[in-house]
Order: C-alpha cells, then structure tokens, then sequence
C-alpha cells in the first residue's frame, strides 16, 4: 500500500508550434495525502504541469509528450480525461469560465451526474461538499451572483463532489481579495488534515504556502528544487532570482545576519524580543514626517468626487457616496474586497460611467459636461485584462492607435510610440506581434497605449494580476517613475504588498463607501479595521505593527532598528 | 453586467415542466406557418403574448427591442418583392402582397417571442433534460445549452471592452456606416479572442468533470408534470389539430395571391 498518489517520470512536453519545451524531464513522486506547492515564474510551466495531472495533457492539448505521469495506478496516456476525472479533481483560476450551471446545487451536481451517482447519493454530496466550503446558504442562488471568492469556493466544492483522491488547483486564489484567498487556504489546510486526500497546488503567495508539506520550485519547464516548505522558503535569494516572492520576514532577519530564519509574524516577534532589538522613535518619526511632506507637496487638485454615488440600470447600488481628492502627482491605491465597488469607482473618473447622484470633477468641472472622448486626453485607464484591448497586428499600431484616432499627424504618432514604449521597456518591439507576447508583455503594450495620448493621470486596474513577482516588481517600478517624472498614478489592487510598497495614499472601499484613507502608514496601522473590509497588511507589516510601529518594508526597518549593541 | 436571458421569477409559467413549455414552443411554430392571411394569425399571435405576460418576460422583449423593430420593418418591405397581387398598390407592393408581409412579420415575430418566452421561463439545466426526456441525446442537448450561454457571457466580454476602446478615444457613435463598420474592428478582434480562451477553459473544466465518462448519467434536476400542464398540453394539441384541419380545408389563404 505504499504506492505513491502520483509519479512523474522523466515527463516533457513541448506544445505544437513552440520551439521550447514547456516542461524538460521532470521526475517527482507525490505520496497520498501529501500537499505538495508549486512554484516559479510565469510561463516557468505550472500550468502544463498541472494540466498533465489529469490527463488534459495529452488529450486536450496538442503537442508533444515523453516520459510518464501515473496517478493511483492510472497512467495518464491510457486513460481520458473524463476518466481521470474520477480520481484527480482539477480546478482553474478562472473562475468565471470554469461554472457553467444555473444554480449552485446544480453545478455541485455535475461532476457526479457524469458518473451515474444515485441521485439521492448526489443530494448527499451537495449538502456535503457545499458545507464544507461554507456555501450551504446560497444553494439556489446562481453562480453569476456569487462573489468571486464564493465563486472560487464553487468551484472547490464542485469538484470535491466528485470524491477525488487527489485535488489539483492552478492559482485558485490569483484574482481574489486578501480574505478571500485566506478563505480558500483555510480550505486547502482542512483538506491537508485529511489523509485521503493529496493536494497540488500552483501558487504565486508565498505567505499562503505555509502549511504545506513540501515546495517544488520550477524554471524554464525544469525542476530546480523540492524541499520541505521551510527549508525552502529561507531560500530568499533562490526564490527572488526564480521570480517568486520571498516573505519579507525572512528577508529582514536574513539581512540581519540570521541564518536559521524565522518565517511567520509569531517567529518573527519572538525572534525580535529574544534578541532585545527595539524600534527607534525618531527613526520611525522620520518616516511619517516624510509620508506626509510627500502628500502635502501636492496641492493641484485634479479628480474630486462629492457625494459621489452610482445605481446601475438593475437597481443594483455600488456605490453610496463617495468623497475623494486626488491631487496632482499622487500616488494612489484603491483597495477593497471583491464586488466593494472599486472598479465602478475607477471608471467614473475617466467618463466611462457617470454618477447617478453627486458629482465627479475633473480639473474642477463635471465629467457629465465633457464627456469620456475629451477626458480621455487626460485621464488614461488601463484596463486590468490587457486581452480586452489588443487587436493590432503590430504593437506599433496598437500604441498608435490612440493618438490615430485623434488625428495627430504621423511624425508626432511615431514620437509618442517610441516615447511610451520606452517608458515600458519595449523599445525595438514595434514589429512584434502583441498575441505572440507573454501575459506581462501585453500588459506593457496596454499601458503603453494608454501612455500614447499622454494623459496626466494613469488609472491601472489590477496591473499585477495573473504576473509573477519579478514582473510585478518591473511593472510597478515603471510605474513608479512615471510618477516621480508627474504623472498622477491611482491603481487598483488586490495585492498588499504592491500596496505597501508603491503607494503613498490608500483608500479603502468597503461596500460602496470610503471606510478608511490616509497615507499607506497609516492604514496599514489600521489591522483590524482592514480585516472588516476583507483586507489584511502583509506578514512584514503585521510584524511591525506587532512591534508598535508600521513599517512598510524590510529596508525602512533596517534604518529603524536598534540592536543595543 | 447583468445579461442572463433567464428571468428568475415564480410564474405559472415557470413551474411548468420544461416539456411542456418545450412542446408550446413547437406548437407555436407549427400552427404559424399555417396560414399566410393576417387575420387568421392573430389568435396565434395573441396566445403567444398571453404566454409572455403569464410568463413575465417582457423584460427580455424589452431588451431586444431595436432587434424587433428592425426585423419588422425589413420584413413588412422585403415580402413585397417576393409576392404579388392583383390589386396594385404603389411602388412594388400590392394589396395581397401587403398582407402577406404582415402575415409573414407577424410570424417572424411570433417565433421570436416564442423562443424568448422559452429561454425567460426555463433553466438552462431544465431545457437539456427536457429535451432528453423528449427523445433527443444528451450531447446535443447539452451542445444547444452551450450555444445559448454563450450568448450573455459574449454580451458581458462585448461590454468590458467596449469600454476599454472608449477610454482610448474610440467613439463608436459617429459617422457613416462604412466608418462605423471599420470602428467595430476593435472590438470584434478582443472579443473573438476572449470567447475563444474562455471557451477553451470551460471545455477543459467540461472534461475535467468527467463529462462523457460513461454512457449513462444520472440527472439530479427531476422533472413534474402536473395538471396545468396536462391542460395546456392537450388544449395545445386540440389547437394544433383545429388548425391543420383549416389549413387542409383551405382556409387562411390570401386570395389572389402569387408567391414567388
């Protein structure tokens, strides 16, 4: 009985018309009820491999296979997915494509409809699998109604239904708020306590990998390391120069000359206390004082909204009064769960949406009066999946595109491509092919775009979603210096530590309203506010804040600290 | 944002078993090819928008209702050229070709309203098992189902990235149609490509939940057929036989009539 869950053996695979392999001789066993983490960098394979766990490689995709993939016994070449499907569960990361039933019970129901379950078997199973993600109460709502983490939750559930032996997730928790991809792992951890069960799980948070077992750490389609997670995770430099998140705790004490590193805010603190550190007082003044001399520097208003609140035409009411100034040459994040109204918010001050009630002002006049043609000269919006966008067969025109439309004559067009593209790091790419480029790519030609008009204020939706840390960290720092060169920067975000290290203000939406805002020091001060707007700072500054002081990150705490030496 | 077709209300209507609102739905398009002259249409016509508002789906007629106006103008012009008369009107339309064109407009939209009512008042899930339940594969039923849930998530994908080439200075509601048709082009290209990827995932997510493991499935969703739908059924089936008499007896015909 001691047969592995899954056993790979020399596995490659090269997709049909690549010239790289996308995964190069992988070999490694999963034991039953282990739960096993991957991770790397975008297109480093997690996917494909992922994919090859229940057989959607080879009989989905189209492409090349070596070597083996067997689970409980069934090797993945001689079974179809559908009859994988019995015993490995699978679950994506998007989880709007992935539902496709009316109603919850019903897509519960599915996956054992397709196995010829009894139906009073299949009655069981709902109630079962539904109550342990937590949905029982929503059984006859629709999917579509869901929020997105609730979604998620569906789509576990639905595939647990199935009574797989083992559970293969891609990035569950990618476009999910903070609480609601805790949500997810408190799922992930109740399932590791369980022995029939063996997990996989593709992951770019590296503080939601915690209570794994072990870590496989993969590049460019090979496999560079597979330990156990704490051993791993002290790894910082590895982990930065494959393009995964080092946890910042870590990274402090590792630069403190610690070799046995702690991990979590609890071993941090201890670690802190044992070696009698403090905080120094007008070190961390100093920081405050410089937060808020770089929010007073600026002083031009350019987006306000007063009593700002918007009904959609369903009756739906996202949001419910809203007063905001963004000042020229902020810096500005705009945080809050999923379905709080963030992004109804964003699209109001480019014209896209009008309120319903109060007032959006641009440069001190009402959008309504200018409309989105003239606004959008000013105020760019880059919209968060780059997909919705891109149809140019070059990116010299899809970056042309804007300033063509407003007719500006062609030396000028050629100038503001070469500009904008310089300012994302494309420059020589114009004759590309925006499709060929990676997921970061595009994401780069889309800002791009958006820069073309040279707008004095760059709205980004989710920038950071779906790239992997190194790209986050490029995107971001790009960003950051089209701020320091003027422009006026809001992001909307998801991830907290972009939040903590980018922004200089922070509002926070919860429900349609603004629940709280100040400078990033000052909200993240704020820990139990944030997790009622389903927000939670970074392990680093949960740290500090149990030391008594917010710092943002690692380096401001070096300055900070006073060894007693 | 919000473009389901199914209208979530406890209507008569709704509570029907699917078959039964499956084989109303043939009912209608059999009895309105019948009869090409107006007058013999319009106790169709009226059964059909009893149905609606039994049904509550006015909501979704609403919706499409620049789709229903342009439909009904084309086709009271375009039915005038194939078909004539004896009684000439003006331009190319005579008498008897008039009243065909409303006869024919009027059936255009009777199917329609129909097949709305159909897709306002029944689940998804419902219309798959009652069209297996009446004889046809569970494949191809779920293939019919597919198609029609593609039609909200293309609509909502339509709506991101409408507003995505607006932000970047696209102003879809200006100039000639030829100009307007080459605006769309951004469009079209994003959300083609969209559909294409999300369809992708919702076939692995199909597979990867064992769709067409076996033969045999099981179907949690149970279907009731009660007294009202006996009722409607048979009453129905009375009205289909009434009018396949008529029809056969020749009544329903606009006199003088050529078709082309």
């Amino acid at each position: 009985m001691s047969e592995p869950a899954i056993k790979v053996t020399e596995l490659s695979y090269r997709y049909r018309g690549e010239k790289h392999s996308a995964l190069d001789s992988i070999t490694l066993t999963v034991e039953r009820g282990e739960f096993l983490v991957v991770m790397g960098a975008s297109e480093a394979g997690k996917s494909t491999l992922a994919a090859c766990m229940n057989g959607l490689i080879p009989h989905f995709h189209k492409g090349r296979l070596r070597g083996d993939v067997v689970v409980l016994g069934r090797n993945t070449r001689e079974y179809k997915v559908a009859q994988m499907a019995e015993v490995v569960g699978l679950v994506f990361q998007d989880f709007e494509a992935q539902l496709f039933s009316t109603n919850v019970e019903l897509e519960v129901a599915f996956g054992p409809e397709n196995f010829a379950v009894e139906r009073e078997e299949i009655k069981r199973r709902i109630d079962e699998s539904l109550a342990y993600v937590g949905l029982e109460a929503f059984r006859h709502r629709p999917p579509s109604t869901l929020s997105g983490g609730q979604k998620q939750k569906l789509a576990i559930a639905s595939v647990l239904a199935m009574h797989p032996q083992v559970l293969v997730m891609d990035e569950p928790t990618t476009d999910l708020d903070p609480i609601s991809k805790l949500g997810i792992f408190q799922i992930t951890n109740q399932l590791r306590k369980r022995n029939d069960i063996t997990l996989i799980v593709v992951e770019h948070e590296t503080e939601e990998v915690l209570h794994a077992d072990r870590i496989a750490l993969i590049q460019d389609g090979r496999l560079v390391k597979i330990g156990d997670v704490r051993a791993i995770l002290q790894e910082v430099d590895l982990l930065e120069s494959l393009g995964v998140m080092p946890l910042g705790i870590p990274r402090f004490f590792k630069a403190m000359g610690y070799e046995e590193l702690p991990l979590t805010p609890d071993e941090g603190v201890q670690a802190f206390q044992a070696e009698g550190w403090r905080l120094d007082d007008q070190a961390h003044q100093d920081l405050v004082v410089a937060d808020q001399a770089a929010i007073a520097a600026h002083t031009e208003p350019i987006i306000q909204c007063r009593g700002l609140e918007h009904t959609y035409p369903n009756g739906v009411k996202a949001l419910h009064g809203i007063d905001m100034d963004i000042m020229a040459g902020d810096m500005v994040a705009i945080v809050g769960q999923n379905g709080s109204g963030k992004t109804t918010l964003a699209k109001h001050f480019n014209a896209l949406l009008f309120p319903t009630a109060g007032e959006v002002l641009v440069h001190g006049r009402p959008t309504k009066e200018q409309g989105v043609f003239k606004i959008g000269q000013k105020i760019g919006y880059v919209f968060q999946n780059p997909d919705h966008q891109i149809f140019s067969d070059t990116v010299f025109d899809e970056v042309a595109f804007s300033p063509r439309l407003r007719k500006l004559p062609e030396d000028q067009i050629k100038q503001r491509v070469s500009e904008a593209l310089a300012a994302v790091g494309l420059t020589g790419m114009e004759e590309e092919d925006p499709f060929s480029l990676t997921k970061s790519g595009r994401q780069r030609v889309a800002v791009a775009s958006v820069l073309a008009a040279r707008p004095e204020v760059l709205i980004l939706d989710e920038p950071t979603t779906g790239l992997d840390y190194a790209e986050q960290r490029g995107l971001m720092d790009m960003v950051k210096q089209l701020n320091e060169k003027g422009s006026t920067i809001i992001f909307v975000t998801h991830h907290m530590w972009v939040v903590a290290e980018y922004a200089q203000k922070v509002y926070v939406i919860k429900d349609g309203k603004v629940f709280l805002h100040g400078t990033t020091r000052e909200v993240f001060a704020h820990e139990q506010e944030l997790m009622e707007a389903s927000l939670r700072p970074p392990h680093f500054v949960q740290f500090s804040n149990r030391l008594g002081k917010t710092i943002l990150t690692p380096d401001e705490m070096l300055r900070c600290i006073h060894t007693g030496a | 944002m919000d473009a389901e077709l199914y209208l979530d209300y406890n209507t008569v209507i709704h509570r029907l078993d699917p078959r039964t609102k499956i084989l109303l739905f043939v009912y209608s398009f059999i009895v309105v090819v019948l009869y090409e002259h107006p007058p013999w249409l319009l106790p169709i016509a009226l059964l059909v928008l009893l149905h609606t508002a039994a049904a509550r789906s006015w909501r979704n007629l609403w919706r499409i209702r620049v789709l229903l106006l342009i439909l009904t103008v084309w086709s009271l012009i375009l039915w005038n050229f194939f078909a004539s008369g004896e009684t000439h009107l003006f331009w190319v339309i005579d008498k008897e070709s008039l009243l065909f064109s409303v006869a024919r407009t009027i059936l255009l939209l009777v199917m329609i309203i129909s097949g709305v009512n159909l897709i306002s008042t029944t689940r998804n899930e419902e219309l798959v098992l009652g069209m297996i339940r009446l004889g046809l594969p569970y494949r191809v039923g779920f293939a019919i189902s597919t198609a029609l849930r593609l039609v909200p998530t293309t609509a909502a994908s339509l709506q991101t990235i409408a507003q995505a080439q607006r932000s970047r200075g696209l102003d879809l509601d200006s100039g000639n149609i030829l100009e307007r048709m080459r605006k769309y082009i951004p469009l079209l290209i994003p959300v083609f490509i969209t559909t294409i990827r999300s369809t992708n995932i919702f076939g692995m997510a199909l597979e990867s939940k064992g769709f067409g493991a076996r033969e045999d499935r099981t179907f949690y969703l149970q279907l009731h057929s009660g007294i009202v739908d006996r009722i409607l059924l048979i009453g129905g089936g009375l009205f289909v036989l009434v009018s396949l008499y008529l029809n056969f007896r020749g009544y329903g015909d606009i006199p003088g009539l050529t078709r082309f």
